[in-house]
């Protein structure tokens, strides 16, 4: 902006005298620091000093010059690479997936081989075992043939019916969340707190549940109720319901308080503001929240079965341990598939709430 | 009806909001509180429902002294409409006219949203009453304009049929034609149903027109009681700008901190 010339009244204003005397003073010492100093440099070091000394402890540089080894393998630079072997025995041993199942027909019970499963049919199965004859010290081969029972699409149906279970499990531990989460909600949003000793433990109580991850609250539930999936929707809950508490609490208090203002000045006791006040303004955000854990609680499912807590955790443990790779890849790919559907859906479901 | 025994009102910050109150409203009077902001007329409003409680004196209502204890169930008698309407939003209008009537319906009828028949009635008849249309009932009142969504604050207000309705600037966000006519439904309800009216307003001129009585505050004192004809020109100018303002022995505090509403100045 620019002054407005007036001599007139330059003596009322003493600033417009010393704009005139003001020009550069070319003895002033004028300095500008640079964006780095001493400090920046320390930390620079602490920290190339850290990543150095962790990086070793966690085999970075091998890490490096066996992946580079890797890709020389795939581009054929290098003869050998065990990672690329590593990777390779896997894709082999997996694929092709195998859907089909096969059980020995002298291991069912009441087998009626004229009333057989849909789609199934027996089939002769001939393993050659070569062993040493004693007497004429040749090999030779033992033909044993067994007869089978094979469903074409049967594991993939085995497959699917644990991937609803895990469905199951993650729905189960969701609605036990929602359920533990908002009398714990109440208690600890600020406001609706009926005093500070329980406001704490509500708090502390939140806290507590979210510290402990479904894995390890997953062992312990496996050994009070055994496998399957009690323990497993179980630990979900617990865990989520650390979440939901935390996320409900904080938007009770943070609600506009006029409305619940109003109710409060006609007696409608605490329960009633709650649920009239502001129950309909937070109820957009809890849905979108719910969601959010129903599609964490799927995917941290489909893993929590490895500790022995069902699912289809519990099937992909099984078929790993009895190496059973080409069912292993079965059950990947469908939880890969189901996670990315879930996604897909869950996204459309949460745009449209907000 | 109303009865303010020397009532003063400190804020934990040293804020005295409220001095040496003493005031009697009797049954049946609309009894118009002007002031400008800051003055107390929200603190004076909030000693009636018990939002707010005196840190010195007494507030009774109906021959009732308000204490802890008997707040809860005084404040059943008392109703309030709000600046900014403090409806629910995302709620349906039924709903938020039946709130007004929460305290006498039981837990597990509000939990699902069973209201009884006679409420549901009675809501029906306070919605024609205000002058909304059975289009309205179903709609969000989020999606009304400022003029209708007051008007469901009043219906929602005579829910419990008050002895006393508190108004707490009705108005102060509607225009004027409006407010005139939001004014006149407060009258008019309050005649029909015979309640006790306190209500804040910055504009002298529909304080003149409605009020059976004005009364001014300022800095926390009561500074004009009277009729509307006393309520001159010279006492609106003096409220405002100087003379009531006892500017002189008051400390300078900024009182619009302890009531952060948005408040139009009359004008």
């Amino acid at each position: 902006m620019k002054p407005r010339a007036n001599p007139n009244w330059n003596w009322l204003r003493p600033e417009m005298n010393m704009m005139k005397n003001l020009s550069v003073n070319r003895d002033a010492k004028w300095h500008l620091n640079q964006p780095y100093n001493a400090r920046h440099l320390m930390f620079a070091i602490a920290a190339l000093l850290i990543l150095a000394v962790t990086g070793s402890r966690m085999e970075v540089p091998r890490m490096m010059q066996e992946t580079a080894q890797g890709v020389g393998y795939v581009v054929g630079l290098n003869e050998e690479s065990s990672v690329a072997t590593g990777v390779m025995r896997i894709a082999e041993s997996i694929w092709p997936l195998r859907i089909s199942e096969e059980i020995e027909v002298s291991r069912i019970e009441n087998f009626d081989r004229n009333d057989l499963p849909w789609l199934s049919h027996v089939e002769v199965i001939e393993s050659r075992t070569p062993h040493l004859n004693t007497e004429t010290l040749q090999l030779e081969e033992t033909i044993e043939s067994k007869e089978v029972l094979v469903k074409p699409v049967g594991y993939l149906a085995h497959v699917l019916l644990k991937m609803l279970e895990t469905l199951e499990m993650a729905l189960w531990g969701t609605i036990l969340a929602v359920l533990l989460s908002i009398p714990l909600a109440c208690f600890a949003a600020a406001n609706y707190a009926p005093n500070r000793f329980i406001y704490n433990l509500a708090r502390s109580t939140i806290s507590l549940f979210r510290a402990i991850p479904e894995l390890v609250s997953a062992l312990f539930l496996v050994l009070a109720f055994g496998f399957g999936p009690i323990a497993g929707f179980l630990a979900l809950g617990i865990h989520s319901a650390g979440f939901l508490g935390k996320f409900y609490a904080e938007d009770i208090e943070n609600a506009d308080r006029g409305p619940q203002e109003a109710l409060q000045s006609i007696g409608a006791g605490q329960i009633k503001t709650l649920w009239y006040g502001v129950l309909p303004q937070v109820l957009p955000q809890y849905i979108a929240y719910t969601l959010y854990i129903l599609d964490r609680n799927i995917r941290m499912a489909t893993v929590i079965g490895i500790v022995g807590a069902g699912g289809i955790g519990l099937e992909l443990k099984g078929r790993f341990d009895m190496f059973n790779f080409d069912h292993v890849g079965t059950i990947l790919v469908i939880i890969f598939l189901t996670v990315i559907i879930l996604d897909q859906f869950s996204a459309r479901l949460r745009s449209r709430l907000m | 009806m109303l009865k303010f025994d020397s009532v003063y009102k400190r804020f934990p910050d040293g804020t005295e909001a409220l001095r040496n109150i003493s005031l009697h409203v009797p049954k049946g009077q609309f009894c118009v509180l002007l002031g400008p902001s800051g003055a107390g007329k929200s603190t004076l409003l909030r000693m009636l429902n018990g939002l707010s409680s005196p840190t010195e004196g007494s507030v009774h209502l109906a021959g009732e002294q308000i204490t802890e204890r008997s707040v809860q169930r005084l404040r059943k008698r008392v109703a309030t409409v709000h600046q900014q309407f403090n409806l629910t939003p995302r709620m349906s209008v039924a709903l938020n006219v039946l709130s007004g009537a929460l305290p006498q319906v039981a837990h597990w009828r509000a939990a699902i949203g069973l209201f009884p028949p006679e409420l549901r009635q009675k809501a029906c008849r306070l919605l024609d009453e205000v002058g909304l249309t059975p289009e309205h009932v179903n709609r969000r009142v989020s999606e009304l304009s400022g003029g209708q969504q007051q008007r469901v604050g009043i219906a929602r207000a005579f829910m419990m049929d008050p002895a006393v309705l508190l108004a707490d600037e009705p108005v102060a966000s509607l225009d004027p034609r409006i407010s005139r006519g939001i004014l006149e439904l407060l009258h008019r309800q309050s005649r029909n149903h015979d309640t006790t009216v306190l209500c804040s307003l910055h504009q002298p001129e529909l304080a003149r027109e409605f009020g059976d009585r004005i009364i001014a505050v300022n800095q926390g004192r009561l500074v004009f009681d009277g009729t509307p004809e006393q309520l001159t020109d010279q006492v609106c100018e003096d409220l405002y700008h100087g003379a009531l303002a006892h500017k002189h022995d008051a400390p300078e505090v900024d009182e619009a901190a302890c009531e952060p509403e948005l408040e139009l100045a009359a004008a």
